[in-house]
């Protein structure tokens, strides 16, 4: 374990001097994270005040204001990008140096990750300020709900990266995976509540989203932190739910690993 | 006991294939077309401590395959291997800490970064007390000629630069077992001996066991006093060179000097004529012809020396893998 926490130490601060070094590109990424929420709650919050009751599915502009604001910072810190990477890794050969060292290669990715995420709250915290005055957010948050939220953010942080790198180990049988990529982040965007709050979407849709993981990593903690839609019930159904999602996560990126290296060519030098 | 004990390892690659052109591309939507490639073949060798053993073998003979079985990167089809004691493909952390690999056309370094800042966490991951690591990165610094560099970016690097650099991050933590692919490709020639140089230093020095592949004769004449011949996956030699000369050469080279003008003598009844002068000449004989062809020219000729030798090592290479680089 120390020697994980040092090469992790070590890959933060290297990944660190590589963000600085293309903080334009760091910069335009941040702002992918921004624009994105903030075009669906306009387009959400338009529907609402264009409806009679002024809401849709119990939310009114001031609800989704607060919801897309906590879904800009919930999907900030749950972003992973590993299955649009790991593909180009296997066949471009990049991953036959990492697999050498005696530290598992996905230590690499989690520092460059957490990096990402550390360095570009310089950049999305003021944004996500402007947007709060702008848009004038409403919460109903208790104690409770943000304590709850804020353990369910960092499960849903770890569990949204854990699959996604276990989603990524395909790229030993399959190493183009730009497409699976495209299919898993908009599943993600349709059926984690990121698109859409879960109960404004047809109820198919919602019994869809309880049995798959993307609800527990966007939607619950980002609920939890609104405020006044969870009951203490449902949270801690909810935290068990990421529990298990986790422990079944880690069991699949375990299976998967051992598999894919057994796979592994080792092409291109 | 063997440092590295190989045994019957084969590795068979499922490797996709299909004509070239357009209808063949619409047809492998279809229909996709596989082939087994048994890239090694029941290979089994043994490597003391302290060796160095050179892997020679034209593109696709199964060299880089055997390397990236025993560093771990692949796992084999059928056959044993152990690496001081271990089982490479189980990838433990302790075995990984003790080996290197150094692929000549892939790199270790961050490519974005200063190469010190790949050394630093070289020196991290693989856990090197920082005076230890301090005192093997001044050795390198030093030995490779490298102080000039550490603060330029690595894509901005020459190749040879890059390639020193490679070293250096390969050895920072002293690698026991060191597997080098290649590690003088596209390099000049000047640099290729520095690198050689150090190469021998450092088994030397630390008596580390080396296995290395190369197309370039000169590393391995220059470094290895064992070879392994591989070809299409089997082992075809694993001796010293002399030994490799004397069992796959067919051949001998004679070389004379004459005290007086060969005046038209026909040596091409002898042999092949390499090189011929007035009073000089060499020439290539098959081997149970030697004996009977030196007769003949010292019986004929006024010879004033005569040397009968194996030819060079380049030379036997060339023929085994009909006319495979060896440069």
């Amino acid at each position: 374990m120390t020697r994980v926490l040092r090469a992790l130490g070590a890959h933060l601060r290297a990944h660190l001097a590589i963000m600085f070094q293309y903080r334009g590109e760091v910069l335009l990424w941040s702002v992918w994270g921004i624009v994105n929420p903030a075009v669906l709650y306009v387009m959400w919050s338009s529907a609402a005040g264009s409806n009679p009751s002024q809401e849709i599915a119990g939310y009114d502009r001031a609800a989704f204001a607060a919801y897309y604001l906590m879904m800009m910072v919930v999907g900030h810190l749950t972003t992973a990008w590993d299955v649009y990477q790991m593909g180009f890794f296997v066949r471009s050969g990049v991953l036959s140096p990492q697999l050498l060292e005696p530290v598992l290669p996905m230590w690499r990715s989690v520092a460059e990750n957490a990096t990402y995420k550390v360095v570009t709250l310089m950049f999305t915290v003021p944004a996500w300020i402007v947007f709060a005055l702008f848009v004038s957010p409403e919460f109903k948050t208790s104690g409770w709900e943000i304590a709850a939220g804020l353990v369910a953010t960092v499960l849903g942080s770890i569990l949204a990266y854990l699959l996604g790198y276990a989603i990524s180990l395909i790229a030993f049988w399959a190493p183009k995976l730009d497409a699976l990529g495209e299919v898993y982040f908009g599943l993600g965007m349709f059926l984690g509540g990121r698109f859409a709050p879960i109960p404004a979407l047809p109820p198919i849709v919602g019994a869809v989203a309880k049995v798959l993981p993307f609800r527990w990593m966007y939607e619950f903690p980002c609920e939890l932190l609104v405020g006044g839609r969870v009951s203490a019930a449902d949270a801690a159904f909810g935290l068990l739910a990421q529990v298990g999602w986790l422990i079944a996560t880690f069991v699949l990126f375990r299976v998967l690993w051992a598999a894919g290296l057994k796979q592994y060519t080792a092409v291109s030098g | 006991m063997p440092q590295i004990e190989v045994k019957e390892l084969s590795k068979t690659f499922r490797v996709p294939e299909r004509e070239g052109g357009f209808m063949a591309s619409v047809r492998s939507i279809f229909k996709r077309r596989y082939k087994e490639v048994r890239a090694v073949d029941s290979v089994s060798f043994n490597v003391e401590a302290g060796e160095i053993v050179g892997f020679l073998g034209p593109n696709g003979a199964g060299k880089t395959t055997t390397l990236k079985m025993l560093s771990g990167l692949l796992h084999p089809t059928t056959g044993e291997a152990r690496v001081m004691g271990h089982t490479p493909w189980k990838r433990e952390s302790d075995y990984l800490q003790r080996i290197s690999m150094l692929m000549g056309q892939r790199s270790q370094l961050h490519w974005d970064l200063p190469a010190m800042d790949s050394f630093i966490v070289h020196g991290a991951v693989y856990g090197i007390p920082k005076p230890e690591y301090q005192k093997t990165l001044d050795e390198l610094v030093e030995l490779l000629d490298i102080g000039g560099v550490l603060k330029k970016q690595v894509r901005s690097l020459s190749l040879g630069e890059r390639m020193k650099c490679e070293i250096c991050v390969s050895l920072l933590h002293r690698p026991a077992v060191l597997f080098l692919d290649e590690p003088t490709i596209g390099v000049d020639v000047q640099m290729q001996a520095r690198i050689r140089e150090f190469i021998r230093k450092y088994n030397k020095e630390r008596g580390a066991t080396i296995i290395l592949t190369s197309h370039y004769m000169a590393d391995v004449t220059a470094l290895c006093r064992r070879i392994i011949v591989i070809d299409h996956g089997h082992i075809l030699f694993d001796g010293s060179l002399s030994e490799l000369s004397r069992k796959l050469a067919p051949f001998k080279v004679i070389k004379i000097d004459l005290d007086r003008d060969l005046n038209g003598y026909d040596l091409a009844s002898l042999g092949e004529v390499l090189t011929l002068e007035p009073r000089k000449a060499v020439i290539r004989v098959a081997k149970d012809e030697a004996a009977r062809a030196t007769s003949q020219l010292l019986t004929d000729l006024a010879v004033l020396d005569l040397t009968i030798e194996d030819p060079p090592i380049e030379d036997v290479i060339s023929r085994v893998f009909g006319g495979a680089k060896t440069e």
